[in-house]
């Protein structure tokens, strides 16, 4: 007995000394004037690769982009984009990766890695931009370090939903239909509040879409039975369109209504003749929709052999949320301040707007210190013949 | 059994029931505490938070090596219990204030409660029945998880501060350094726990039950018993993984805990070595740093061969299948038995055994 206690002790004061003495010399990342480190967290395999993909491609041409046009202030991006895969877990460890590898910004994608890591980057203060748009990321008290640069989902529904009901005579019937995970189910509560608040003539409900089905006549059916006339969809494209598909091949007398991620040229080419009629609200500016900031995008990709046409309104997203970060960037730069995510952070809001050249939501972003929500303007747009032609631009919910 | 074990006599008692009795397996622990002592100051932050993830882990498959691998009762239910224990924790710590310890150490009494209530279905049903039973409390906790909004802050997931306890609280330039030693304290303790809980009576007759559960009723186990505790204790180690990682990641969201993370334990303790906590061990470093490991040869191979880059995933899933079949084919008792037989190899070394 002696013997154990006595290795016991031996053994307990050694691990007390040693977690005593000084860990080992931490870097605080001081900035050296090199190139600029950011890490991308990108879907390109995952449940909403089809979207994530022209995401990231977006985000590295105007990498390359701005690289080529000199940098900013001289000094170059130099970004590290890695698949995630839609798993969490995944996008934490890549999320550590970055930040051992001295970034400082990260770019993540979907809403369920944004708000796992949302405690994380505020206590790192590393200021995080993603292509989630949910309402609980735009509130600083929240969430100081997440950015959220397009009018939130909740503010999409609402754009969709007064669509709905201008142009239903009667008691609209919404089937309301998202991804059934933290994106799809972000904007249904306040939806749910909009159609109280401003008294609307709506009556919805909400159908999980259950993930990696094959199609969707049993939701149909459900959505049929309640008498819905109008489907409000809250996932990427790929699902999307199989609803459409879906509705076109029962015959049911039901119209779609996209928020952004399905709101592309993708879903319109997947859904084929079903998608004519169907609604897009999407706050960034398809090529269709000819705003001046398509210019440097579409400059950039003729010289790669590529159009804006081919890469479609996801890749316009990627690049100017890309922007903006930049953008902020380039504030903290001119101020002649250290680069640094505190900097970063008090740059993008303290800077004004940041001119989009009309691409996302009313033309510019800004954010301030008691909010970071970006844009509040949408543009609903319909799929008629294989395109998205705009109906309204930079629509704000009221 | 090793073959090691042979030619070691004992003069009393207390020599015999010493967990170590060789001169070389002396070395071996000396060898692993200085390896264990020097990590966090040889490893940049990146790697440290890597082995922290597999401290976790660690203690999760000997959890799940208790049930499975000494008790013979298949679980799909690993990913729901490590959900209670997380859920637990950062509730009792964030929304009741009560001190880290306290909400860690009342987690695991809460998942091993939830097992043993989980786990009644064993003694009614075994195997593939089991399996699906289990798989049913996977799916149940999660589902609870997703649509109970007690468990989210408002609209976002339920995040918990910062661990501190009285004056000491994790700071951020040395998270991963300070995390480092608390769930090595966790995991050694852990795993010695299980160690000499197979030394014990109550041990003896989960692996009596595993055996041969007629024959072990026929010697006086009491099967009801040994089963309902094998899942309270099984469910409380995975419990305190769950806990430890509620309060390491800082957030708690259903998503780490779906099904997949279920499998994954299951290949952790099959790569490893059913029925040994050395396996548990080794299986949890190797299926965490297999992705890891992916990654790093795709990027550094990625410029000659930049189609992989974007397939890093699929190559995971691809490698994730074919390491579970090459252990099933080739070395069903796990890493833990290639190591036996190195060693073994070492000591009659130019004679083959």
């Amino acid at each position: 007995m002696f013997r154990i206690r006595w290795t016991a002790t031996l053994a307990a004061s050694a691990l007390v000394a040693l977690t005593a003495c000084a860990p080992p010399g931490a870097d605080e990342g001081g900035d050296e004037g090199g190139a600029i480190p950011v890490g991308v967290i990108a879907d390109l395999t995952g449940a909403t690769g089809d979207v994530g993909t022209p995401y990231n491609d977006g985000m590295l041409g105007y990498i390359d982009w701005i690289n080529s046009e000199g940098g900013i202030e001289g000094r170059e991006i130099d970004a590290t984009s890695k698949d995630y895969a839609y798993d969490v877990p995944t996008a934490e460890r890549l999320y550590k990766e970055y930040l051992n590898e001295g970034a400082v910004a990260i770019q993540g994608w979907g809403t369920g890695d944004s708000e796992a890591l949302s405690g994380k980057v505020s206590q790192d203060e590393i200021p995080f931009m993603s292509a989630s748009y949910a309402e609980a990321l735009t509130d600083p008290a929240q969430a100081p370090y997440n950015f959220v640069v397009a009018p939130t989902y909740s503010d999409q529904a609402r754009v969709g939903l007064n669509w709905i009901d201008e142009d239903s005579d009667a008691t609209a019937e919404v089937a309301f239909f998202h991804n059934d995970s933290p994106f799809g189910l972000a904007p249904l509560a306040d939806a749910e509040a909009w159609i109280e608040e401003k008294g609307l003539d709506i009556s919805m409900e909400a159908y999980p879409m259950p993930a990696g089905a094959a199609n969707y006549v049993g939701l149909l059916a459900r959505a049929k039975a309640q008498g819905a006339k109008y489907v409000l969809i809250q996932n990427v494209s790929s699902p999307a369109a199989t609803v459409a598909k879906d509705i076109a091949a029962q015959n049911l007398d039901m119209r779609i209504v996209c928020l952004n991620w399905c709101s592309d040229e993708l879903f319109i080419e997947t859904a084929g003749d079903a998608a004519e009629g169907s609604v897009l609200v999407q706050p960034f500016a398809p090529v269709t929709a000819d705003q001046e900031g398509h210019a440097d995008i579409e400059a950039y990709l003729s010289e790669k052999g590529s159009s804006l046409e081919e890469e479609g309104v996801h890749y316009v997203q990627g690049w100017y949320t890309m922007h903006i970060l930049a953008e902020g960037i380039r504030q903290v730069l001119e101020d002649g301040d250290d680069l640094s995510g505190p900097a970063i952070k008090e740059a993008l809001e303290t800077m004004g707007p940041i001119d989009t050249g009309g691409v996302v939501g009313t033309g510019t972003v800004e954010f301030s210190s008691d909010s970071h929500r970006g844009s509040t303007g949408s543009g609903v747009y319909v799929a008629e013949g294989g395109s998205m032609k705009p109906l309204e631009t930079g629509v704000t919910p009221e | 059994m090793s073959a090691t074990a042979t030619g070691v006599y004992h003069r009393s008692y207390r020599r015999e029931s010493a967990l170590r009795h060789t001169k070389a397996e002396y070395f071996r622990l000396a060898l692993m505490i200085v390896g264990l002592l020097v990590t966090p100051y040889v490893l940049d932050n990146y790697w440290l938070s890597i082995v922290n993830t597999i401290l976790i882990a660690v203690i999760g498959a000997v959890g799940l090596n208790i049930l499975v691998g000494f008790t013979g009762q298949i679980s799909l239910g690993q990913g729901g219990f490590l959900a209670i224990g997380a859920f637990s924790s950062a509730l009792l710590y964030q929304r009741a204030d009560l001190p880290a310890p306290l909400s860690i150490a009342c987690a695991v009494v809460i998942t091993a409660v939830a097992g043993a209530l989980f786990g009644l279905p064993a003694l009614r049903i075994k195997g593939l029945y089991l399996a699906i039973a289990t798989l049913a409390s996977q799916e149940i906790i999660v589902f609870v998880a997703r649509r109970w909004t007690f468990l989210r802050d408002g609209s976002a997931p339920l995040t918990v501060d910062r661990l501190s306890l009285g004056s000491f609280e994790i700071e951020r330039q040395y998270f991963e350094w300070q995390w480092y030693w608390i769930l090595l304290t966790f995991a050694v303790l852990a795993v010695l726990a299980a160690r000499n809980l197979f030394r014990s009576s109550l041990g003896r007759s989960f692996m009596a039950v595993r055996d041969q559960d007629i024959a072990a009723s026929a010697i006086g186990v009491n099967i009801t018993r040994a089963k309902v505790t094998a899942f309270a204790v099984s469910s409380g180690f995975v419990g305190l993984a769950g806990a430890l990682s509620a309060h390491y990641t800082e957030t708690v969201t259903w998503e780490a805990f779906t099904l997949d993370v279920s499998i994954l334990y299951l290949a952790m303790i099959i790569v490893g070595g059913l029925g040994t906590i050395a396996g548990s061990v080794y299986g949890a470093a190797f299926m965490v740093l297999v992705p890891v490991f992916i990654q790093e040869t795709v990027g550094a191979v990625g410029d000659s061969v930049p189609v992989l880059l974007s397939r890093v995933p699929a190559i995971e899933q691809v490698v994730f299948g074919l390491v579970i079949i090459f252990f099933l084919l080739f070395e069903p008792r796990g890493l833990a038995q290639i190591w036996q037989r190195m060693k073994d190899y070492i000591r009659f070394w130019p004679f083959r055994y």
